[in-house]
């Protein structure tokens, strides 16, 4: 048998970490994701107690997460189960619907402040163009970011987690980067 | 120029592409009589207003929704927007839509 190794969405052996000043960045390879869409006059199923939120919404319950993506069309996230067939487990909780597995598709990035939220908003303000004032905890968007299309989570006021195509994982964390060294260094 | 999403609120249009009128949604019948006809002007023949028009975008760097936008073509005033999903379901017979009849 070829010895063969699993390298990170960024090629690394370990998840890639940048700490500066009060931001810190993770590349989260431990997340699991699923897609969810409704089959045409369905009705909605309920997830581990999670009511699937509505437009622009992230709802948290445990260990798994959803998001609004489209009309009837939700992501579903598993933290820590990036190894596991986390499809069929979300498909068995949701009889009727569709689901497809994602995870291999999109490349996670968690952004958390240790000073507050101030980090967080400016950090936005820098990266994507939505109001951060209008975007708190529990908000989630699809939108773009230097040309690529990601989702934007609130997971809480100091955290936020970008997911994007995991082709272009070397990029988007290129520009996570370069604005969270500028923001930190800009600093009086 | 912001792009008022009937879900997502005000959204900037660069995350937005222009399809054209919305008109498009409106397929003719390829097996009626005269469908040549009908096509040659569904494709190729468009009113070009000078003012209020009603216009396909697409949410591609969003939540991947077809809009009709209304928009005024000498001021570029948008004056509404809705799911092009609903508008095409409430032009359409009741049996087309799915519903029991």
């Amino acid at each position: 048998m070829p010895d063969l190794k699993p390298i990170t969405a960024l090629g690394g052996d370990t998840a890639r970490r940048l700490h500066h000043g009060a931001l810190e960045l993770e590349e989260n390879t431990e997340l699991a994701l699923a897609s969810l869409a409704l089959r045409r006059g369905a009705t909605q199923p309920t997830l581990c107690g999670i009511d699937l939120p509505g437009p622009g919404a992230w709802a948290l319950s445990d260990e798994i997460a959803a998001f609004w993506t489209g009309p009837d069309q939700w992501m579903v996230e598993g933290q820590n189960r990036a190894d596991s067939d986390f499809a069929s487990e979300v498909a068995a909780l949701c009889p009727g619907c569709s689901v497809t597995q994602q995870t291999d598709g999109f490349a996670a990035f968690e952004i958390r402040s240790s000073a507050g939220e101030t980090p967080i908003l400016q950090l936005m303000a820098k990266l994507v163009n939505i109001d951060p004032i209008r975007f708190p905890s529990g908000s989630a968007t699809r939108t773009g970011l230097e040309h690529m299309s990601v989702f934007v989570i609130r997971r809480a006021a100091h955290h936020i987690a970008i997911l994007g195509m995991r082709s272009a994982a070397g990029s988007i964390w290129h520009a996570l980067e370069k604005h969270i060294l500028r923001i930190e260094d800009r600093k009086p | 120029m912001l792009i008022p999403h009937p879900l997502l609120g005000l959204r900037d249009a660069q995350e937005f592409s222009y399809l054209g009128d919305a008109s498009l949604l409106d397929r003719p019948d390829g097996l009626a009589e005269k469908a040549g006809d009908a096509f040659f002007s569904y494709v190729y023949l468009r009113e070009n207003p000078a003012g209020v028009h009603r216009e396909l975008w697409f949410h591609e760097q969003g939540d991947r929704s077809w809009l009709v936008v209304t928009r005024n073509t000498v001021t570029h005033e948008i004056l509404g927007a809705e799911l092009a999903r609903d508008v095409a379901l409430r032009s359409r017979s009741p049996r087309e839509r799915g519903d029991p009849a």
